[in-house]
């Protein structure tokens, strides 16, 4: 087992030398020149040349590349060509901010799709299965960025319970960080949340009619206990896949979502270096958000090789 | 000799018990008893409502059926039909238990087997603690004969094989001493030597413990192996009632008169056809005649017995026994006049042995042919991966006419060179030579030729057609290059030559049955005409009455177009009754090579003789069952 683990670390270590390439190659290939764009669109061929000189972007790509990844590894992300300010802090005070947002959405939208995927998939033919069935397929539907503006008009704007954006560190304002984490983790929780829990239904569905449910049935266990036992972390297995991907693409609508709500989460920082045309920021940035996305891939595989043990190696 | 007039209760009474879907009736009200320690089998076709009747009893039936009518237990647990999930939970596992077909899926596949055993005492509580239990379970492993029954309770399903599964599946059910056991095909999905040393392991721990059995199975053999009495259902209801001896030797119903004559695949019409329902139903043979057939000592000629005494001493001349031998025993191959299948065995693994060579240019000549697969994720981080032998090394012959059966166990290499032979895999080493092209190396476009000349038949009737695709559609999907009438044409023909009407050509896979939809799968191989037909383990999903009709057409047809067949099986009673010669196939090796009936009669090499001996004939289990 630790011998796949280690495997996947590997991969996991390698992928990301790759995505760095690439990640470096699109930003330095796109038309645009850093150093033009940090001196504004009045400055002469020659001092351009010079800031270019100074950035190091007269060097070969490659040495660029090695230059600029050597320094990610250390945790240097260097400094900004508009502010000129240190990029690392920057995007570590961010990345906090969208790490507390997606994980407490993960969880509620874990909270909400096990039990209720469960109970539909149980009580399939009943009523209330039937009804928990079309409240997700309804969850689906409405895509994260309205959900969030109509919780906005409802809790906010009318019912006046909380704030309609911004945010609070929860060292200063624990209640205030509370408030402003309520209602944009929920329409970030619940389109995934819904989307979820159809396929914990399913994969539940699919698990109660497997042989060894039956087996423990005639072993003399309960419906009910058979699918705690054993149907359960059977059915787990697909739905950590879902995870997996969901997981990413919440980090992707984390970035609407802070919009919205305008939280200053790695998501609004991305934005703003966009539009400011901050390329080692943005750079930085995207490299980020890979690595997260990786390593969460990879923590669903080594939880694979947990849950699963014909996952882990022959011996 | 039934034991239920006996005045002591019986163990499992089952009184008018019907079991309806929502459109239909599927028992029509059945009644029996299982006395104490008595063997029962309960042997019918798919179909026939065997399984209904386990899970009935088990009170595991699907909620979209109903049962009504009474079954009781021993030991007055009220009627089970009637009762609440909760006295059904008490029972279940405890006082009765119940082994399942399927031994690749019965168990979880995420929790050790010990534990697994473990739960169903800890879940009656009928040991102390959760030690006790687990200790127990290691005994009751042993108990079953798995080696090392420490480490197996730790291994997890898929570290097992289906043997193995099977063997846990039965400490499980055994776990709780229960009066009762049944058993729902256990050893249908196993290879015919493990599922002999399986059903002995099951007659004797009931024998032994003195527990009443409910045998489930479509196979007549087994049941003589297992059981003292029978029931035989045909169509939701129990159509007779005897001792094994009873209803082996004297049938009193016509099904069950039909069913042991379509079982044997030994006995024969005077046209050399084997019966099935349909002809039995017509022109059944009198018990009398049945018996006369049972009672004839198996076919073999007195040189045949005389090779197989040498072959115990030496390695034969192969040739000069087969010569010595009458034709019947080894017919020759009419496209190559004077030659006759010689019967050759392997004594040394590694020797190389051309088995059945022809002299000239056979139709397929297969040298020193090896397939090895790498394995991945074994052993260790970096370095080679491990290799795995699909085939060591064969070499053989097959003559144009000639029908090669291949027979093998899971494990032997069958499937690998099938898919060889059939040119949907690349062999590692050595060389296939059909009607004198190679198809080691070829390229796709190379075997256009080739693909319209071999056709296959696949094993699982369901799974081998489109279901979104019409009879029509499928069966012309070979042709190339034909107009739309004539495609039409020759589909119309090629099901009537099948034996199905033209009419079906507008249907869909799905409403058709096993049977029906092996003879569309016949048709499609069929209709470019092709020189050789590979049959997959053809009928091996067939009930036996059917299987007999699939086999009879495959000769006739065989016949009709001059094919030469590969016909790929476990079952040697199949292959005997297909082929005219046989190789036996292990661990990736030809072990033996022969003519059919005198490889059956007189098996050269140990591991032929276990397979033989692992697959008796109807007469031998009359014969076990009167002594």
């Amino acid at each position: 087992m630790l011998l796949t683990i280690a495997r996947r670390i590997g991969i996991f270590a390698a992928t990301l030398v790759a995505a760095s390439i690439i990640t470096f190659l699109m930003l330095s290939i796109l038309p645009g020149n850093a150093a033009r764009v940090a001196l504004g669109i009045e400055a002469t061929e020659a001092q351009v040349a010079a800031q270019e000189q100074l950035m190091g972007l007269d060097r070969p790509l490659y040495v660029q590349f090695f230059d600029w990844f050597g320094h990610l590894l250390i945790g240097d992300f260097g400094t900004s060509t508009v502010s000129g300010q240190e990029i690392g802090p920057q995007i570590g005070d961010a990345l906090a901010i969208t790490g507390v947002l997606v994980i407490s959405s993960v969880i509620l939208a874990l909270l909400f799709a096990i039990p209720m995927g469960i109970l539909s998939a149980v009580r399939q033919n009943k009523a209330d299965g039937v009804i928990i069935s079309g409240i997700s397929q309804i969850g689906i539907s409405i895509p994260g960025f309205l959900f969030g503006i109509l919780l906005v008009a409802l809790f906010a704007v009318k019912l006046k319970w909380l704030p309609a954006g911004g945010w609070d560190d929860p060292g200063d304002d624990f209640v205030g960080f509370l408030e402003h984490l309520i209602l944009p983790a929920i329409a970030l929780g619940s389109v995934q949340g819904a989307v979820l829990s159809r396929y914990v239904r399913s994969s539940v569905l699919e698990v109660m009619r497997e042989d060894f449910l039956r087996t423990a049935r005639a072993k003399g266990l309960t419906p009910n206990r058979a699918l705690m036992r054993h149907g359960l972390r059977n059915a787990a297995i697909p739905v950590m896949t879902v995870l997996g991907l969901q997981i990413a693409s919440l980090l992707i609508g984390a970035v609407v979502i802070e919009r919205v709500f305008a939280i200053p989460g790695l998501g609004s920082l991305l934005l703003d270096k966009v539009a400011l045309r901050d390329l080692p920021s943005i750079q930085g940035i995207v490299m980020v958000l890979v690595a997260l996305v990786l390593l969460l891939n990879l923590l669903i595989d080594i939880a694979y090789t947990i849950v699963d043990p014909r996952l882990r190696s022959a011996s | 000799m039934t034991t239920t007039d006996a005045p002591i209760e019986p163990t499992l009474s089952v009184r008018n018990l019907t079991v309806n879907s929502a459109y239909a009736e599927l028992l029509h009200g059945i009644s029996f008893d299982i006395a104490p320690g008595e063997r029962v089998g309960l042997i019918g076709e798919s179909g026939s409502g065997k399984s209904l009747t386990a899970t009935s009893v088990m009170g595991l039936l699907p909620e979209t059926l109903a049962a009504n009518g009474e079954i009781h237990l021993a030991g007055g647990h009220g009627d089970l039909v009637h009762a609440s999930e909760s006295t059904l939970s008490q029972l279940r596992g405890n006082t009765m238990a119940m082994v399942f077909q399927e031994p690749m899926t019965a168990l979880n596949p995420l929790m050790k087997v010990g534990a697994q055993v473990a739960e169903i005492m800890t879940q009656h509580r009928t040991v102390p603690s959760g030690q006790t239990a687990a200790a127990r379970a290691v005994e009751l492993l042993a108990q079953v004969k798995l080696p090392n029954p420490a480490e197996a309770a730790l291994a997890f399903p898929h570290q097992l094989s289906g043997g193995q599964r099977q063997r846990v599946m039965l400490a499980m059910a055994m776990a709780n001493d229960p009066q009762l056991l049944l058993c729902d095909e256990p050893t249908t999905a196993l290879d015919v030597t493990v599922q002999a040393e399986v059903l002995r392991l099951i007659e004797g721990l009931v024998t032994e413990r003195g527990t009443s059995l409910l045998f489930i199975t479509h196979d007549i053999g087994v049941v003589a192996e297992v059981c003292e009495r029978v029931l035989v259902m045909y169509k939701g209801d129990i159509v007779e009632d005897g001792t094994v001896e009873q209803v082996i030797t004297n049938p009193q119903h016509p099904y069950t008169k039909a069913l042991i004559a379509a079982s044997n695949l030994s006995v024969v019409d005077e046209r050399g056809r084997l019966h099935t329902i349909a002809t039995s139903a017509i022109t059944l043979p009198t018990a009398a005649e049945l018996a006369a057939a049972l009672e004839e000592p198996a076919v073999g000629s007195p040189a045949a017995a005389a090779a197989g005494a040498a072959g115990a001493v030496a390695d034969v001349a192969s040739a000069d026994a087969a010569a010595a031998e009458p034709a019947v025993a080894a017919p020759a191959i009419a496209s190559t006049p004077g030659f006759v299948i010689p019967h050759q065995r392997r004594t040394d693994p590694d020797e190389r042995i051309i088995f059945n060579e022809i002299p000239g240019e056979p139709l397929i000549r297969v040298r020193e042919l090896t397939r090895q697969y790498k394995r991945r994720g074994g052993g260790k981080l970096f370095g080679k991966p491990p290799v795995v032998h699909g085939l060591r090394g064969l070499d053989f012959d097959v003559a144009k006419g000639q029908r090669f059966g291949i027979v093998g166990e899971s494990g032997s290499g069958k499937s690998t060179l099938m898919r060889l032979m059939c040119a949907l895999d690349e062999p590692t080493g050595g060389s296939i030579t059909v009607s004198g092209q190679e198809l080691a190396g070829a390229k796709e476009r190379e075997l256009r030729d080739f693909r319209s000349q071999v056709q296959i038949v696949f094993q699982d009737p369901m799974g081998s057609l489109d279901p979104r695709m019409k009879v029509e559609q499928i069966v012309a999907e070979p042709l190339r290059g034909v107009s739309r009438e004539e495609s039409r044409e020759r589909v119309i023909a090629q099901l009537e030559s099948v034996g199905l009407d033209a009419d079906v050509m507008h249907r869909h896979p799905h409403q058709f049955s096993g049977g029906q939809r092996q003879r569309i799968s016949i048709a499609r191989a069929l209709i470019t005409r092709p020189r050789v037909l590979v049959a997959d383990e053809a009928v091996s999903a067939l009930d036996v009455s059917v299987r007999a009709q699939v086999l009879n057409l495959l000769s006739d047809l065989v016949d009709e177009y001059a094919l030469t067949l590969l016909f790929v099986s476990h079952d040697l009673g199949v292959i005997r009754h297909a082929c005219d010669t046989v190789a036996v196939l292990s661990d990736g090796r030809i072990v033996e090579c022969g003519p059919t009936d005198d490889v059956y009669d007189n098996p050269l090499h140990p591991y032929t003789q276990k397979l033989v001996s692992a697959t008796p004939s109807i007469s031998e289990l009359a014969g076990r069952a009167r002594s």
